[in-house]
């Protein structure tokens, strides 16, 4: 469904600063093939790697949270990203589903 | 994103105004921008693409450019009529979709405040009350009271208006009556076959929220077909 006025994660973040953390949103700006979350989804890190909401089903949410992560380390304002398809190895972070997504991350200043 | 624009953001989605966020992808600048205006600056030369991205409903990022546009849209206007149990649980369902939910219940003692704290109920008949709603072919009904005097007139003024989905409560002996009170009000076959009864998807539930999942699972169904 189209974005919705009710969808807390802007709030969320909000919510966040307001409780002094350094916030980093993340978005999916891109979407190829069969990707899990369509291109608006959002998901919000702190710089103690606490997270909510999701840019794909569970796949690349960990590989985020660290790129979020190094954008507060090292006081970029943002940075885009993109994921494919994983191979074989399992610990190579990637979709699962074989989507392809770009995610911009940036932070909130 | 600078905190100025995620607060202003915030006010525009709690006053449901529809806007776009763009965003220099390169630069990390952002900025809102309101439907019918002309954006400033960096982004002034795309207006004719952000208001493609609104015609279509779509975010995305705007073709040969590093600019990201995401439209936030007015949501649809869901009109329940029977503040019942049901009605409750399909709030509750509504809040996380794209829904406006208003209830029309003309007896007081359903309709109250209490029961439906931060939605718009209208306690009077449904012919007054749609007076107070501007409705129109993206607006979906649905009737929840199976009591004809209550639910008729609602069903007549969504058919006349064209909903997008209109759907009624009720067993199949209680449609097939509805059905038939339709027909000698003048409605023709087509209009009476084009509203949902029984209401919802079999899902085999018979609990209020089960009922409620349901209904909202092929209202959300039938959004997506428009």
């Amino acid at each position: 469904m189209k974005n919705s006025f009710d969808e807390k994660i802007l709030d969320e973040a909000q919510d966040w600063i307001k409780a002094n953390q350094k916030v980093v949103l993340a978005t999916v700006i891109q979407t190829w093939g069969s990707s899990p979350r369509q291109v608006g989804s959002r998901m919000i890190v702190n710089e103690k790697g606490d997270f909510s909401g999701s840019v794909s089903g569970g796949c690349v949410e960990s590989a985020v949270v660290s790129e979020c992560l190094s954008l507060i380390k090292d006081k970029k304002p943002c940075k885009k990203i993109e994921f494919k398809v994983s191979n074989e190895s399992a610990w190579e972070v990637g979709l699962a589903c074989g989507g392809e997504i770009a995610v911009y991350i940036e932070q909130i200043h | 994103m600078k905190l100025k624009t995620l607060e202003e953001i915030l006010k525009k989605k709690s006053s449901k105004t529809e806007f776009a966020i763009l965003t220099n992808l390169e630069n990390g600048n952002s900025e809102i921008y309101m439907p019918g205006t002309s954006p400033e600056g960096e982004f002034s030369k795309y207006t004719n693409e952000i208001e493609k991205f609104f015609k279509s409903k779509k975010n995305g990022v705007i073709e040969n450019s590093e600019i990201f546009v995401e439209t936030y849209i007015k949501p649809i206007k869901v009109i329940i009529v029977g503040a019942v149990h049901i009605a409750q649980y399909l709030v509750d369902f509504a809040k996380s979709l794209n829904f406006e939910i208003s209830i029309i219940d003309p007896r007081g003692y359903f309709a109250s405040e209490q029961r439906f704290p931060d939605i718009k109920v209208i306690n009077k008949w449904p012919k007054e009350a749609f007076e107070e709603i501007e409705t129109n072919s993206n607006t979906a009904l649905i009737a929840l009271t199976h009591d004809p005097k209550i639910d008729d007139p609602a069903l007549q003024f969504a058919l006349k208006n064209k909903f997008y989905y209109i759907g009624a409560l009720g067993s199949k002996k209680t449609h097939e009556n509805r059905c038939q009170r339709l027909s000698e009000a003048g409605f023709t076959n087509d209009e009476i076959n084009s509203i949902h009864g029984p209401i919802g998807i079999k899902l085999g539930g018979k609990s209020a929220p089960e009922i409620a999942l349901s209904i909202i699972a092929q209202l959300v169904s039938e959004t997506y077909k428009k």
